[in-house]
């Protein structure tokens, strides 16, 4: 029997886990006239069963194209929405976000431009180029089965984002002459470079390294621009960073005492502490580790 | 005393304000300078109490020369250590702080040391380090001491994002008890003063911006100088030491909202941490009302409430088994069900289990498809308290439920739980079976009535005669 494609009823496309890799993996459903039904980065996709499997080769001007379009057609928040689920740990993110597309290319197709104002010098007459007016039509129908999920996983997504701003604690490291400023966080998604333009924008005279410990990629500013760091198979990165300087010690017990003193016993309600602060950052946070001191002393 | 004895001490001293919000100004970073601010703000950590920390908030100094009976910090008061940070100090910690993402900036306030001017004047002290000589773009929040004076109050409104003036009680009668070298007029004063100077500095930034004729361009400054409190300013009060009723501070706080266009206002439940016999030991009732006002004040803000719908002279407490959305919902039953496919957005807010998001999301949805129960269920709305007040595409959610005050009362009261944790959790919702029948009834607000009301005016008197006596001993 061997490997022929007509024995295989359905495809699933294997992309590099990459934005550009997602992106070009739409693009390519739409090149080879086929409808994926599934859409996973390679390391994570396992066939099902009479599933042929096609590996996608990222090019960055596809991806460029595919967003464009998206933007264009959809509006901002729809392009926004792919890079974070670009970014998702969630199995179905890739075949949530390729459905999207599918379904909004075609939805802002269908346009009635009859009673449009502007119809007269409107670029996009007939529904080939971008009108403004409709351009956000189909990301907004939130309840649709075929938006709904990307919609779900773009608000989680920008939920961990909001948690990495909240709960990144910086420390600082010396060498001879050197400084860096080091920080360590596990996400639930590898939102890196989602967050970096925020911290590079307020903290733009210190360079510094974020290091996500679960999806093994370093965020590394060097004081004029940003760039991500992939360490897989390297182990820790900290075990390659020079120890922390004399006054970090200082600080961060000066951090535990205001914890510590800023509470008030009367109010006491650690479910609502949980609720913002889940315990899953909890080895992360400066405040939250116990104090070295007391350790030692046990 | 090292830096983290002082630190300990004067953090300890401060927890007791309760602003603690680094929202209202979008500043973007600048290359090679430290901070920026973003206009929703950034909660960094959360204490055992569940409340955020966003700032370092501590005092200057906790040494202070009032009396103050509710206050800690009080002169009187020879339990507490005193501590004071030098400028430089307290500017150093918060760029550590800040460099380390511990915190969102700073909050300033202070005991009185010597007068409010010199007190004000160590804090511009610290200000000016941090935003002149360190070039310090992150959040400001400085307290306002009464007394102070306008150069001074401008100096600080300059160097700093949010002011705030504490209105400590929420009324003359109960400032003259409790904190006798405080007036009304001494507190309300630079509030009026810090609106004004608000006001008069976005009218100049925006001639500056619009350049509306030829000629204003004479007038403008030459200099480009620091916005004033472009966050705006704040107050807060404390509910429960003294006998007012939610009616009177509600009709207070929306009165500031509008005329001197305070950002917000905040409540902080009175905990005894001081035994005096003019001061009552509360519990969590407090905590309880506090709560209810917070959700009031959320309707008068963000809900487009007004005042009188929330709370009236006949009832002037809000009731404590019911929000007071919900209780708004059940006086005016003639006002539902609205049809969430049709109504307007101010429609939607005022439905119980539908809020301001929830109502942003339905007018999105509703532009491309119908919505039922299960299009409500993905957006986020509680559609199990909603589901009485709203009929999608005609038909009403409630169906089998009698549409009457009492039925729906029985739906829709929900107990504050806050606070619970470990064994207080196992306590049943009042009105459910349970198996021990004996178990705690939660604590109930006194009802308003006639009765009631003659007994706050006892209670005053009583707390005046004590004044007295207090006074007559010293």
């Amino acid at each position: 029997m061997g490997d022929s494609p007509e024995m295989y009823d359905e495809v699933a496309y294997a992309y590099d886990g990459t934005l550009e890799g997602l992106l070009t993996a739409i693009f390519s459903s739409y090149a080879n006239h086929e409808d994926p039904t599934d859409v996973e980065p390679a390391r994570r996709l396992q066939p099902r069963l009479g599933q042929r499997v096609a590996v996608i080769e990222t090019n960055p001007d596809y991806a460029l194209r595919v967003l464009r379009g998206v933007r264009n057609r959809c509006g901002w928040q729809a392009a926004l929405a792919l890079k974070r689920a670009a970014v998702s740990d969630e199995p179905d993110a890739g075949t949530a976000a390729y459905r999207f597309v599918r379904y909004a290319t075609d939805e802002q197709k269908r346009r009635d431009c009859d009673h449009c104002r502007k119809r007269a010098t409107c670029k996009g007459r007939g529904g080939m180029g971008p009108c403004p007016k409709q351009r956000g039509r189909a990301f907004s129908d939130i309840t649709h089965p075929a938006v709904e999920r990307l919609f779900q996983i773009s608000r989680s997504i920008s939920q961990e984002c909001e948690h990495m701003r909240q709960f990144i604690r910086f420390e600082h490291l010396g060498g001879e002459g050197a400084s860096l400023w080091f920080a360590r966080c596990n996400p639930k998604a590898a939102v890196i470079p989602l967050v970096m333009d925020h911290f590079v924008e307020r903290l733009s005279d210190m360079p510094f390294i974020i290091y996500d410990e679960v999806h093994e990629m370093a965020g590394v500013y060097d004081g004029g621009d940003w760039y991500l760091v992939n360490t897989a198979g390297q182990g820790d990165l900290a075990r390659a960073l020079p120890a922390s300087t004399a006054d970090e010690a200082l600080y961060a017990e000066a951090w535990r005492t205001f914890y510590r003193s800023v509470s008030i016993d009367a109010r006491m309600n650690p479910e609502l502490r949980r609720r913002f602060m889940p315990k899953r950052f909890w080895k992360n946070l400066t405040e939250m580790k116990e104090d070295p001191k007391a350790l030692a002393r046990r | 005393m090292n830096l983290i004895e002082k630190l300990e001490i004067l953090s300890d001293a401060a927890k007791y304000d309760v602003a603690c919000t680094s929202s209202g100004v979008q500043r973007e970073g600048k290359k090679g300078q430290l901070g920026a601010t973003s206009n929703a703000g950034c909660c960094h950590s959360f204490t055992p109490d569940g409340r955020c920390i966003t700032l370092l908030k501590v005092l200057m100094t906790n040494v202070c020369v009032y009396d103050c009976a509710y206050c800690v910090n009080r002169k009187s008061n020879d339990a507490v250590a005193r501590a004071s940070f030098t400028p430089r100090e307290l500017a150093d910690l918060t760029i550590g702080f800040y460099r380390r993402n511990y915190i969102e900036g700073l909050f300033l306030s202070s005991g009185v040391v010597g007068s409010p001017d010199r007190t004000s004047e160590l804090m511009v002290e610290a200000l000016r380090i941090l935003r002149e000589e360190y070039g310090f773009r992150g959040y400001i929040h400085a307290k306002a001491i009464p007394g102070t004076s306008v150069e001074l109050l401008d100096a600080l409104g300059r160097l700093s994002d949010r002011l705030s003036v504490n209105l400590e009680l929420p009324s003359q009668q109960s400032l003259g008890l409790l904190a006798p070298a405080k007036s009304r007029h001494a507190i309300l004063s630079p509030m009026r003063h810090i609106h004004e100077s608000i006001a008069e500095d976005k009218e100049s930034r925006a001639s500056r911006r619009k350049r509306l004729t030829m000629y204003q361009s004479h007038a403008l400054p030459v200099r480009k100088s620091r916005a004033f409190a472009p966050a705006g300013q704040s107050t807060q009060m404390i509910i429960g030491a003294t006998p007012e009723s939610d009616f009177q501070i509600l009709n207070l706080s929306a009165s500031l909202y509008q005329t001197v266009n305070l950002k917000r206002v905040f409540f902080s439940a009175y905990l005894p941490v001081v035994k005096n016999p003019l001061l009552p030991s509360t519990d969590a009732v407090q905590l309880n009302r506090e709560h209810r006002l917070y959700q009031a004040d959320w309707l008068l803000r963000f809900y487009g409430f007004n005042v009188s719908e929330i709370i009236d002279a006949e009832n002037p407490f809000l009731a404590p088994d019911l929000d007071p959305k919900a209780n708004w919902a059940l006086n005016h039953l003639d006002f539902f069900p609205v049809e969430v496919n049709t109504a307007p957005l101010e429609t939607l807010v005022r439905v119980p289990g539908i809020g301001v998001r929830g109502a942003k999301l339905i007018c999105r949805a509703r532009r491309q498809s119908t919505l039922g129960e299960a299009e409500l269920r993905k957006l986020g709305v509680a559609y199990k308290r909603a589901r009485y007040f709203i009929t999608m595409n005609g038909a009403w959610g409630g169906s089998g439920i009698d549409f009457s005050r009492d039925a729906l009362h029985a739906r829709l009261s929900a107990p504050i739980d806050g606070g619970r944790h470990g064994r207080r959790a196992d306590k049943a919702v009042p009105g459910q079976m349970t198996l021990f029948e004996s178990v705690e009834q939660p604590p109930v607000l006194p009802e308003a009535s006639a009765a009631n009301q003659a007994a706050l005016e006892v209670a005053f008197a009583a707390q005046s005669k004590a004044l007295e006596a207090a006074k007559a001993v010293a």
